[in-house]
């Protein structure tokens, strides 16, 4: 087995990680430079590469997580980007919620993928100069039902390419994802037109060092803890969103003993993060991702943040203790002007950490008009912070088994996800996780904090990808989105299930060939399947067909052992 | 602080449920439904948020109805979690966590009576009378209920229900009854002995659109809805007045019920009937949804219009003529004589025939009302089916209305005592729908099943 890097570019520091097969033969940090990110990232993979043995050398992988298109989206550093609709009739576009310009055009595509009203040419023209005269530098083009029929959003590319060259590439909603969700399509498409430029310099420069260093196949981490080859990345940029909270996920499960059915709590200074297992799998999203407070539809993983850390801010009204979601930290014990949990723990003596005498006096304060000596104050402080984080972890839950079902097995059978570990993380968690795993009944585990570990979990991931099947018998016609591919049925009487999902599987292969990627066919799995009869005037005129699939998530199993090395 | 969501969506499209596979109720009912409304992304709107149904329990089901031989001989689960969705709805609603409720669900249930032998047109349960009665027991019976149902079939099932219920006001507009199934639904059906006027028919002329529809819920609902002053309104919102419906022969479109419902400005919705489930439904119920959610729905329309829609305006002679002799009746329901519509006798008495289309069940029902001047008085029910392989089934019941007094419930409980000693009955039932625990006791006669 060939070497490994996996190279994560954090907000503070940059971590890299050797890896051969499920060993770590080094680990590398460095200072993240963020007035030139590639010179960060150079020096951590000289000095990787440099740990490589002499008998090992030859092109190195490389995955890749950085906070480029998450930062370029938050900081709004994004060229200005404007959208070219097709809304159709329904929800007025005027009360669409998304923060950008739109520019509405002509033409309508129904439920079913049929054009119910046509795209005029020179209202898209005029679109795109007006478009070009306000200033905007990038486009996206994004039809309601264009997962279903994305033949208005073609013909707007051909005569965008052909017309007005200086705006292409435009980013077509339809081949970011095959959901239905028009709002999210826009914003995902957007977001995505905005920092494709941002990107595309950032592979330029990353394939310019790739001799030089003589690495091998390039990946980015994504969302959904999958990777992206680097080349795609140019039209797919949005997908390396929130790549580090997915690194962090990743590093858990390539270096946890056990996760199964278990519920993980990153603890924070201002916010802990709670993750879900099932089966020993990351549940992910619903729809999508959310960045910046704009729903995408981002395959991600699933999180719910909660306002509370070890800098939350500590309040006491004599009897009740209130823990955030304001952070006031440092801790007092550091320096910091109030109390919180953390200076609790330092006065238990669970963490030496700072000035405990500073801690202790501050806590003194708080407890003395009612009476409560320090120590007993801290216990309530960290009881109080138990139940808060028990509390959320419990309404992560209650939202996970009420998500709405559409079919009368599942409604019987119930939603029965129940967290049976608890896996706490972050530089508090020591401290909390055995009194949280209390308060909620469960074996808790503590994983050792490793610098390394997010870089670990972009070298464990492996790629993935999606693509959606819609298949109508009755209109003879086929689809998948995501690969621009449109194909007549040309026997719709015997189009069935088993042929869909034949189609689905081998769709996906094709992808992953296109991407430069050999995955067989036992690698794919359909995680989403419907087959609906179509019955009009009381006889049968066909079935329709909806299918997702993709390629299996997998995970390197990283020793915990040797990661330590 | 947190504002209170508008809405809330109950959606269940039972995707793994039919009648038969090329029924109307079937599978693929709310499929373009469920694409509609996730392409326009209404779920993510945070006017808008979506609950799981929960599954009605036998007691929920036996306060509003009575099923022979058992609930669990005449219901499959999906009637269980279609009218668990209005419970759901209710509570949203009773509950204070939504403004309004939308049990946007399969399959309906307004054409279910009283007592139920089976199925007919399409429904089993009456998913409306099980959410009003579970709100009622909520709150002590102490809630006061307006049905609207717009369905472009006569609500027969509901009005049965409450034909006779003094705080139930129930309102149906429809397709002439003598051009549409079920055939009932005259502006002369009024209500009985103990809630006369409280039942209200308008039935349209084949061809109403927009126009009519609107008219009758602008020159009399409203008008009869500010008089009645309910705790709840609720609209039973079928959507077969729609142009493009199989099975009906209206001209209503999306736009029209979105109006209805804006004007209407109900409580809760339920999803009654509706075919044209690429043509309308999609539409339509995006529609009730904007304007349920206070948002503006103006963009919505169907791809193609009927060139048929009448221009809003002229709204045909029959309807404004039965709107008139409704308002009249309305304005003089509290002079009405009643002993010249009821007769003097204790009791007053109707025999029905009954018909079930789903099951092919043929009923005869013989229905005695104690005329009381303290309540609405309880009533005595015998009924006979037989179904299509001549399997017949008598039953007998006894109904207590919700504030009975101190003698309808004496001699109630003595009538069942009497029917239980003769022997013709396979069963006889008790209902009291205000009994917590128990609102309907059976006795299976020995030897019979």
């Amino acid at each position: 087995m060939s070497a490994l890097i996996g190279i994560d570019v954090g907000g503070t520091n940059t971590n890299g990680v050797l890896l051969k097969g499920s060993l770590v033969l080094k680990t590398v940090k460095a200072p993240t430079n963020h007035a030139n990110l590639h010179a960060g990232t150079q020096e951590v993979l000289t000095q990787l590469l440099a740990a490589l043995p002499e008998k090992e050398r030859g092109p190195v992988g490389l995955h890749l997580s950085t906070t480029l298109a998450t930062n370029a989206i938050v900081e709004g550093k994004g060229v200005p980007t404007a959208v070219l609709i097709i809304p159709g009739p329904g929800l007025r576009w005027e009360d669409l919620r998304v923060p950008f310009k739109l520019y509405p055009l002509a033409g309508a595509i129904d439920h079913r993928g049929r054009e119910t009203g046509p795209l005029d040419q020179a209202e898209v023209r005029a679109a795109v100069r007006a478009a070009k005269a306000a200033g905007y530098q990038a486009l996206a083009v994004v039809g309601k039902f264009s997962p279903r029929n994305f033949q208005h959003e073609l013909a707007i590319e051909a005569l965008i390419q052909a017309e007005f060259p200086e705006m292409a590439p435009v980013t077509l909603g339809h081949r970011l994802s095959g959901r239905l969700n028009f709002p999210r399509r826009i914003t995902t498409a957007a977001l995505n037109a905005s920092i494709a430029g941002i990107q595309a310099e950032f592979v330029r420069m990353v394939e310019a060092v790739k001799d030089q260093y003589q690495l091998g196949k390039i990946y980015l981490l994504k969302a959904d803890g999958g990777t992206l080859a680097l080349a795609e990345s140019v039209n797919r940029s949005i997908e390396t969103i929130l790549s580090g909270p997915a690194a962090s996920l990743m590093g858990t499960m390539a270096l946890a003993a056990e996760l199964e059915d278990a519920v993980a709590l990153d603890i924070g200074g201002t916010t802990s993060e709670i993750s879900v297992f099932s089966g020993g799998e990351a549940l992910t999203e619903r729809e999508g991702a959310v960045i910046a407070g704009f729903p995408t539809l981002v395959p991600a993983f699933f999180s719910r943040s909660l306002g509370l850390g070890g800098d939350s801010q500590v309040t006491f009204d004599g009897t009740e203790v209130a823990i955030g979601p304001q952070r006031v930290g440092p801790p007092v014990a550091l320096g910091g002007p109030q109390v919180t949990p953390t200076d609790a723990v330092v006065v238990l003596g669970g963490a030496a950490l700072g000035d405990e005498q500073k801690a202790s006096a501050a806590l003194q304060a708080m407890g003395a008009p009612f009476g409560l000596e320090p120590r007993a104050l801290a216990a309530k402080i960290v009881a109080a912070f138990a139940q808060k984080a028990a509390a959320a972890i419990r309404a992560v839950y209650a939202e996970l088994n009420n998500r709405p079902v559409y079919t009368v097995s599942q409604v019987l059978a119930g939603t029965d996800l129940k967290p049976k570990r608890l896996i706490g993380m972050g530089g508090p968690a020591a401290y909390f996780i055995p009194k949280i795993g209390e308060e909620l009944g469960l074996p808790y585990e503590v994983l050792p904090h490793h610098e390394a570990a997010n870089a670990i979990g972009a070298a464990a991931s492996r790629p993935t990808f999606a693509i959606t099947l819609r298949a109508d018998t009755a209109l003879e016609k086929m689809v998948v989105p995501e690969l621009d591919y449109t194909a007549e049925i040309g026997q719709p009487f015997t189009f069935n299930l088993a042929t869909a999902r034949q189609e689905a599987v081998r769709q996906t292969v094709n992808y992953a060939k296109k991407m430069g990627l050999v995955i067989d066919s036992s690698e794919i799995e359909i995680t989403e399947e419907e087959v609906f009869n179509m019955v009009r005037h009381f006889y049968t005129v066909g079935k329709n067909f909806n299918l997702r699939a993709q390629v299996k998530p997998k995970i390197r199993r990283i020793l915990p052992e040797q990661a330590d090395a | 602080m947190e504002t209170k969501t508008k809405l809330g969506l109950v959606f269940f499209p039972a995707f793994d449920w039919a009648i038969a596979p090329d029924h109307p109720e079937r599978e693929e009912r709310l499929l373009y439904t469920r694409d509609q409304i996730r392409e326009e992304g209404l779920l993510d709107l945070p006017e808008i948020a979506e609950f799981r149904p929960q599954i009605a329990t036998r007691q929920e089901i036996e306060r509003a109805q009575i099923c022979v031989p058992s609930v669990e001989k005449v219901c499959t689960e999906s009637h269980l979690i279609a009218a668990g969705g209005t419970i759901t709805a209710g509570d949203l609603v009773v509950s204070g966590q939504t403004e309004r409720a939308f049990a946007l669900l399969r399959p309906p249930g307004h054409h279910a009576l009283r007592i139920v032998h089976g199925s007919r047109g399409f429904c089993t349960i009456n998913i409306e009378a099980v959410m009003v009665e579970y709100l009622r027991q909520r709150r002590n019976g102490r809630l006061r209920v307006a049905i609207v149902d717009t369905d472009a079939h006569h609500a027969d099932g509901t009005q049965d229900i409450y034909y006779n219920d003094p705080d139930v006001l129930h309102i149906s507009i429809h397709q002439d009854g003598r051009t549409l199934y079920p055939g009932t639904g005259a502006v002369n059906e009024l209500g009985g002995p103990g809630a006369y006027g409280l039942t209200l028919n308008v039935p349209l002329p084949p061809g109403s659109g927009d126009a009519e529809l609107l008219y009758a819920v602008e020159h009399l609902v409203l008008p009869v809805l500010r008089d009645f002053q309910p705790d709840l309104i609720i609209n039973a919102a079928g959507q077969d007045n729609h142009f493009t419906d199989p099975i009906t022969n209206m001209n209503v479109t999306a736009q029209g019920y979105a109006r209805l419902t804006e004007l209407l400005a109900p409580d809760l919705v339920v999803l009654e009937g509706g075919y044209s489930i690429e043509g309308a439904l999609p539409y339509v119920n995006v529609g009730i949804i904007l304007a349920l959610a206070g948002l503006d729905y103006s963009g919505v329309r169907e791809p193609e219009l009927p060139p048929a829609a009448k221009k809003a305006g002229r709204v045909h002679d029959a309807v404004v003529k039965n709107v008139a002799f409704l308002q009249e009746v309305w304005a003089k329901r509290k002079e009405t004589d009643l002993a010249a519509v009821f007769g003097r006798d204790d009791y007053f008495r109707r025999k029905r025939h009954l018909y079930y289309d789903t099951d092919d069940i043929h009923e005869v029902q013989v229905e005695e009302i104690k005329l009381c001047a303290l309540c609405s008085g309880y009533r005595k029910i015998h009924s006979y089916a037989e179904d299509r392989h001549r399997k017949q089934a008598q039953i007998a019941a006894v109904l207590l209305p919700w504030h009975a007094c101190g003698a309808c419930q004496q001699q109630a409980a003595e009538a069942f005592e009497q029917l239980c000693a003769e022997p013709e009955w396979d069963d006889v039932y008790f209902q009291n729908p205000a009994d917590l625990k128990q609102p309907l006791v059976s006795r299976a006669r020995r030897g019979k099943r």
